[in-house]
This record gives structure tokens, sequence and C-alpha cells, in this order.
């Protein structure tokens, strides 16, 4: 409703407030995830002067390939700059009480809790991604028709999506299970597995692997269904794809949801 | 009789705003065990135990109250509380705040109540509260012209108007304690509930938080819980008192009764011309404390009478008098009288009947 | 006044209290620990794959001298060399002590500081090689076919060398780095820069061989990138030990990059020693 929008107004207005305030602060996360980012891509510079392509025959030669990076370095940096700071602080804030505070609102509790705080420093990785974008696909091959141009916002909004019902898990968990420094090296792990493309996972132990993370904890649609249709054609495998990634991204939110659901049905408050 | 019926014979009133019965919560708690060794066996099994926060309260609160709920650390008031704002779910019995099931967390019911807890922070930390104040105009759905008159009326019975410009963070806990206030009722809850707000603020502080709570009260009829140890708190505010300790209830009724009711004696200050015996003392009744020509004794209350025209007819008497033990004394006791495993002692039991 | 601190010796006494109360406060966190050591080596199975995909491609079952299984293999043992090497916290715990003032108590306590630090650092390793070495010990029996094996004893000692030399090494650069404080209040966009340069020159991300193939300069000078890197103290910190296990450096190459890498570690020494003599002057002549 148009409340929750105010709400997720007034909110933004707070950060880019604070995040105005400590200038100095900001221009140093932002340049730290562009010093990584820029050795990332050097790395994968390096790699290309040895191969033309990651994966005999999957597609992603250069330029396809840092469609892909840009396609991850967009995509992450929404989730880092509009999720992650809030659900970073979410186990402090069940350790001290702030999670009664929300639960006594007469407003959702998942959207005051993962929409409070945004980090708007993580966005300068994303608007790096957005010219690599725009000129690997500059460079490609065959062009991308318009009908790509269409899905890609989509899917990439449905990659963000997917990646926002595992913080909310992540978030259930923490509530369930209190301060667990393992819980976000989960993070880590998981979507590491998706830096690459999923073609990589090939073989006997790589089949299987990439099937369970396609269609069981669906990580690897996140970039590589939206890098794939802007920058390679799509064949009829791909196309279901598409489909599987738009039901994944609805599923899987739904199903984080009702674990969070469940999660502060069950909630026991610190002790007082 | 089981302790936790409430001995204060409730009104002919029929539609009380908050109802609870036998509301009951436990919690499985897992020991940490210490040492290289307890930790390494932690590892594969835990020992569990059960915690009995509440055990069985029931009681009923009516519109306009204001009902203070005390009792000493771990007694399971703030439990309490939690459970009638809907942050958890009991074990077992039922409450009902307002006509809702506060569990089930409606936003209808969510929308008329407010809880502030001492202590803990509800204003966003990095905002000023007048931000906060906005926010909670928005998350409440208050008409703005009504919302703006409120929260004038508001900051200025505090006196805060200087301090909601400044980001929370930056306030005393005095300070942050009186914008907390005033952030809870801006939407003009029915019922507010408050969990030892004036823990660690200075004398000052809690006076003004005193009068602000009486004034608001009557002005706006709010039913009104308040969990404290401060005996300050509940003598200035409320009437009606219920003693919680070892997650039950222990006495249900007015402050003057439990003096009444828990004492069986007073306190009588006697000015000698001449200091009389130690023995003679004594038999009057139990001496508490000897200054010279001044004693004070404990005297049952039946004796009293007695006593008094013993000792004035034998001795010369500069002065008398008689007190109450004091209420703080009468709490204490109280506190103490309900024993480790919380079954009241025969003597209380007794003196409860 | 100067309240320089004067070496006293090795505190030996400190160490078991430490070591007790590390291994304690480790097995607190039952579930961290027993899950979070294995799952540091899961990024490994991705770089596996990546590799794969990239030498299926590649025209070549060799890659700036590496085939694949030496990659993999490569890769798992800069796990082992960061193990070493990595100090987390150093720099930045130092920095900050100097900041709050609470470095005073070292200043005029009869401990040297750094040493001090040192031994906290041994121990803490000590107490982490305990818990990790389980883990460790099974990700490379499930990974040995990747491993040129067995490699000869000189190798071997070699190795072993040159792992506790890049201990060493990696306790003095970062403690160089922290003493900077005593000179500059804001010492993280320093210890930014240097994180930065480490990941990248010192073999972590990358063999250094990789870099061989880039010629730098003109022609007169055939000069490559990857012999300016290894001119750097970064690579003792990742590359290093790794290239010796296998077999990179043989002979007289292997001698001169062990000496290299003492005589790095030997700098690093004065340096920090220098430095937090002059530091700890400086900072006694405000009056702290």
């Amino acid at each position: 409703m148009m409340r929750y929008l105010r709400i997720f107004a007034t909110f933004f207005q707070a950060s880019l407030v604070r995040d105005m305030t400590f200038r100095l602060n900001f221009l140093l996360e932002a340049t730290t995830s562009l010093g990584w980012m820029a050795m990332n891509l050097a790395f994968y510079l390096l790699v290309f002067s040895y191969t033309p392509e990651i994966g005999r025959d999957s597609g992603w030669t250069k330029e396809p390939f840092f469609v892909f990076v840009g396609t991850g370095l967009v995509i992450n940096a929404i989730v880092q700059a509009f999720f992650m700071p809030s659900v970073e602080e979410f186990a402090e804030m069940v350790r001290t009480g702030g999670l009664d505070t929300a639960l006594v609102k007469p407003v959702d509790a998942q959207f005051l809790l993962s929409l409070h705080r945004f980090k708007f420093s993580a966005l300068a990785n994303g608007l790096v991604g957005v010219v690599l974008i725009g000129w690997a696909v500059g460079r490609l091959e065959t062009p991308p028709p318009p009908v790509a141009w269409l899905l890609y916002p989509l899917l990439v909004g449905c990659g963000v999506a997917i990646l926002y019902a595992f913080i909310t898990a992540l978030a259930a968990a923490t509530i369930l299970m209190g301060r667990n420094q393992s819980l976000y090296d989960f993070w880590f792990y998981i979507t590491n597995f998706s830096r690459y493309p999923a073609e990589i996972y090939a073989g006997p132990w790589g089949g299987p692997l990439r099937m369970i993370c396609t269609f069981v904890i669906p990580i690897l649609l996140v970039v590589n269904v939206p890098a794939h249709t802007l920058a390679l054609p799509l064949s009829g495998g791909d196309r279901r794809l598409i489909l599987v990634t738009l039901a994944a991204a609805a599923a899987a939110v739904g199903l984080s949801r009702l674990a969070f659901q469940a999660a502060i049905a069950k909630y026991r408050s610190a002790s007082s | 009789m089981p302790a936790s019926a409430p001995l204060h014979a409730r009104g002919e009133s029929s539609n009380p705003v908050i109802r609870v019965a036998g509301l009951t919560k436990h919690y499985r708690v897992f020991d940490k065990r210490e040492g290289i060794g307890g930790s390494l066996r932690g590892l594969f099994r835990r020992q569990a135990r059960t915690v009995e926060a509440l055990r069985g309260v029931s009681l009923e609160v009516d519109p306009g109250e204001f009902v203070a709920v005390l009792g000493p650390n771990g007694a399971g008031k703030t439990t309490f509380l939690k459970l009638l704002s809907g942050i958890i779910t009991p074990t077992s019995g039922t409450a009902s705040v307002l006509g809702h099931v506060p569990w089930q967390r409606h936003d209808d019911f969510r929308r008329r109540f407010a809880l502030v807890m001492g202590q803990r922070n509800q204003l966003w930390w990095d905002l000023p509260a007048a931000e906060s104040f906005r926010l909670h105009e928005v998350i409440y759905r208050v008409d703005p012209a009504r919302f703006a008159r409120t929260r004038d009326e508001l900051v200025e019975l505090l006196g805060v108007a200087k301090l909601i410009h400044q980001p929370v963070r930056e306030l005393s806990l005095g300070e942050r304690m009186k914008l907390e206030l005033v952030a809870a009722l801006l939407h003009e809850p029915e019922v507010l509930f408050l969990d030892e707000p004036t823990i660690g603020l200075d004398v000052v502080a809690q006076h003004a938080i005193h009068s602000f709570l009486r004034q608001v009260q009557q002005e706006r009829g709010t039913t009104v819980l308040l969990t404290t140890h401060y005996m300050k708190d509940v003598a200035a505010l409320c009437r009606r008192v219920v003693v919680i300790t070892h997650g039950r209830i222990l006495y249900d009724g007015t402050l003057a009764e439990i003096v009444d009711r828990f004492t069986t004696h007073k306190i009588v200050t006697l000015d000698f011309e001449t200091p009389p015996s130690d023995a003679a003392v004594a038999a009057w009744g139990f001496p508490c404390e000897r200054r010279g020509p001044q004693v004070r004794l404990r005297i049952d209350r039946d004796r009293i009478a007695g006593a008094l025209s013993e000792i004035l007819a034998g001795e010369s008497v500069i002065d008398v008098t008689v007190e109450d033990v004091p209420l703080e004394d009468v709490i204490a006791g109280l506190f103490r009288s309900a024993g480790d495993d919380g079954e009241p002692t025969a003597a209380l039991q007794e003196a409860v009947r | 006044m100067t309240a320089v601190a004067r070496s006293g010796g090795w505190p030996f006494h400190g160490w078991t209290t430490m070591l007790s109360i590390c291994v304690a406060d480790r097995l607190a966190h039952r579930g961290d620990f027993a899950l979070g050591t294995l799952m540091r080596f899961l990024p490994i199975v991705t770089q596996i794959f990546l590799w794969t995909a990239v030498f299926s491609a590649a025209g070549s079952t060799s890659i700036a001298g590496y085939s694949r299984n030496d990659f993999v293999a490569y890769y798992l043992l800069t796990m082992v060399a960061r193990s070493f090497s990595s100090m987390p916290g150093l720099a930045s715990g130092i920095a900050r002590s100097v900041r709050d003032g609470s470095v005073k108590k070292y200043l005029v306590q009869p401990v040297d500081y750094v040493g001090f630090l040192l031994a906290a650092r041994v121990a803490h390793k000590l107490v982490y090689f305990a818990v990790a070495a389980a883990p460790f010990a099974l990700v490379f029996f499930l990974c040995r076919s990747f491993f040129p094996w067995p490699p000869e004893p000189p190798v071997v000692a070699a190795y072993l060398a040159s792992l506790v030399m890049s201990f060493l090494l990696g306790f003095l650069l970062e403690a160089t780095l922290g003493m900077l404080g005593f000179w500059f209040l804001e010492v993280s966009s320093l210890i930014f820069v240097y994180m930065l340069a480490q990941f990248l020159l010192s073999g972590h991300m990358f063999p250094i061989d990789m870099l061989d193939g880039i010629a730098v300069g003109s022609a007169g000078w055939s000069l490559s990138l990857g012999d300016i890197v290894r001119l750097l103290p970064f690579q003792y910190t990742a590359y290093f030990p790794c290239a010796i296990w296998l077999g990179k450096l043989r002979g007289a190459d292997l001698a001169v990059g062990l000496a290299m890498e003492a005589a790095w570690v030997v700098a690093a020494a004065v340096a920090c020693r220098f430095a937090f003599l002059r530091g700890t002057r400086r900072y006694s002549g405000y009056g702290g």
C-alpha cells in the first residue's frame, strides 16, 4: 500500500542523509569495493590471455563473460545496497530487543526488518557493472534482440528476488538460533558458487551439482539466466530456464516468507 | 487457596480491557558448560532445563485503571508484558487485550496500544526524534493534523522541544526515555504497557515522568500497566498493585491494604525522661533501636493499646509516635517470604487468607 | 622523558594462559568452528571447476607451466601458506591501540611490545592449527590425486623453512604497517592499499608464473611482469612456499629464493623495530 511506500521513502531519506553526513566513510567504502572489483577484472583479463573461452563450446568467450560479470556486479550491488545492511545488524537487533520493537508495530515485521537501512556506497560497483555491460554488449558477435532487452531487467529482478529470499531465510535462522557467525559465512559460500557461469559445473560431479544449484537451491539462476539472455543466443532449453527462473523467484520469496513467519511465531525474546 | 487468586474484590464493571486467565510461559534453556572438557561435551549433548517464567497468572483490568505490577528481578513481570503485547506466545493460558488475542498480532490490535521498555531503544538510533515521530505517524496512520497537535502537547508537557532535532544517540538516558514516552503516545493508544520505565534514571527525571504519566492518564483515560521494582513509581502513580514473585501473583489489591494485610505489628517510638531498663523494654515489645532516652520498638497490633497504657502509666514519657512498617520493608519482606521454590510460606499463606 | 620499552626476554609465562583461553574461546563457539573450518574449502570446489573449464578451451594442457591439477594443488597450498602468513586484525589492532591510548601500558611495562604481539600470534596460530589440522588433513587426503607426490626431503625441508619465514614476514610487515599509527591518525586507508596489493601480488589470486608472459619495458630489457612482482616481498606470503612444493624452484634458484626471503624477514624486522622506537619516542613526546 501507499503506507509502505511512504515508510520506505522515510527510511531511504534517513539513510541518504546519514551516508552524506559520513562522507569520508562513504567514499572509502566505495573505493574499497571498486578496488577489489578492479583486481578481479584484471584477473579475468589475465585468464583470457591464455584461453579464448571459459568452458569449451559454452559460449562464454570474453565479451559474453564480461556481460556475465557486469550482471553479477549490478545484482550484487542492489542486494548489498538495499537488503544486506538491514540484515547485517539483524543479529544485534535481535540480541538487544529491536525485534520486540518491530513486532509491536502495526506493520509487517519482515518489511521493517529487511528494509530499514541502506548503504549507497555499494551502488558504485553496480555503476561499473552497467558500464561493463554496455562495453561488452557493444562488442558481441550477435547483438541481443529487442526481446532480450525487455527480459533482462525482469530477470535481473528475479535474481535479486532469489538472493533476497536467501537473506530472509538467513534472518529467520538468526531469530531461531541467535547470533551465529557461520550463518553469514554461509552467505559468502553460497554466493561464491555463482561467481562464474553455471556451465563450468560439468562432468560426473559437476553435472549433479549444477542441477542441485539450479533447481533445488536456485543460486545458479541468479546471474546466469539474465546474462545468458542478453549475451548469448537462446536455445529451447534456455527459454524453459527463463520460465523456471520466474517461477523460482516467486517460490523462493514465498517460501522464505513462510520460514520468517514461522520463526517469529516461535520467537522467544531475550530474557529479562 | 491458590496464591494467584485476586484478593481485591473486583468491581461490577462488565467490560475489562485486559483479561488474563492461567497465563503460563515456560522456556527450555540450554546450559553452557565450563572449561574445555565441558565445551567438548557440549558439542554432542546439551544439558537442558525448563525455566518457568510465568505460572498461571490471572487478572482483569478495567478501562482507565492504572495498575502497577511489582516484583523482584526475574519474577516474570517483563515476560508478562511481552505476552500481553504479543511479542511472545504463551505455553498455556489465555489473554485478551482490547478484545484481541495479543500474540495473533493483528494490525488492528497493534494500532491501539503502545509498549515502552526501560533502557531499550525503540526510536531509530540514527534519526533525530522528530524523524522517528514522523515515521510513527505514517506507521500508525495518524491523521496529520491530530498528530501535530498531540505531538506538540506531549513535547511541551515533558519539556523536550529542544531535543527533538538532535540524533537520539547523543542524548542522555533520561532525555531518551522522555522522547520514547512521547513517541508511544503519539497515536493516542488506549492501553499503555510500561516496563520499568524509570530504571537507571535520576530522581529529577523520574519525577518528571511520574507527573507526566499521571497527567496523561487522567486526561485521556488510558489504561496503564506498569512494571517496576521501585516503590516510588508505585506510590506516585497507582492505587492498585499486583505483586508477582516467581511467576505467580502473590497479591492483587490496593497499596494501603498491603500494609494492613502483611504486617502484624506497628513501630512505636518513645521519648523517655529517664531511659528505662533493657528488661522493661523487652517486656513491652521487640526493640529495634535505642538511642539514649529514645527507644524504637515493634509491637504487635493487637497489643499496642495495652502496651501503651502500661508504658504511659509506669514511665514518664515525653513523646510517643505510632507508625506503620515502611512500605519498602513490607514489599521486601513479601519478595523474600515467597520462598525459593516459589511456593508461599505457610506464614504468608495465613496472612493472605 | 621517553618511556621506551626494553626487551625483557620472551614472555613465556603468558603463553600457557593465552593458549588455554584461545582454545576455550574457540570451542565455546562450537557450531562455528566445526562447520567453519570445513566450509573454508568450499571455494576450492568452484576453483576446480573453473580451471577445468578454462583448460577445456585453452588448446593446451599447460598454462604458464601449470597443468589443471597443478592449479588445484596450487590453490590448496595457498590456503596453507595463507594460514601461516595472514595476520587478521594485527595492523588495525596496533593502530587502534595507539589511537585510543591503550598502547601506553605496554610502553611502561618491562615487556617488549612487539615480542608480546608475536607471542600472542604464535599462540593463536598454534591453537588454530590444533583445531584445523583435522579438516585440513581431510581435504588434502580427498584431493591427493591433484598433487605431485611424494616430494623429496630437501623440498619438504625448504617448504617448511619458507612457511616459518612466511609467518614471520607476514607478521613483521603488518606490524610495521600498524606502527604507522604513531604518525598517521587514519591508517585504515593504508591498510586497505596493503591488503589490495597483497591480494593481487602475493599469488593468492593466481600463480605469479602467469605474469611471466607479459613483457615490461623495451626490447633491450627482457623483463617480465612476473620478474618485477617477484622482487616484492608479497610473493612470500602465498606464492613462494607453493612454488617450492610444486617443484617450480630447484637447486640454485631455490637457495637464492630462500636467502631472499630471509633477507626480507631481516629487513622487515629492522623496519619494525625502527618504526617502533621512533614512533614511541614521538608518541611520548606528546605526553600521552
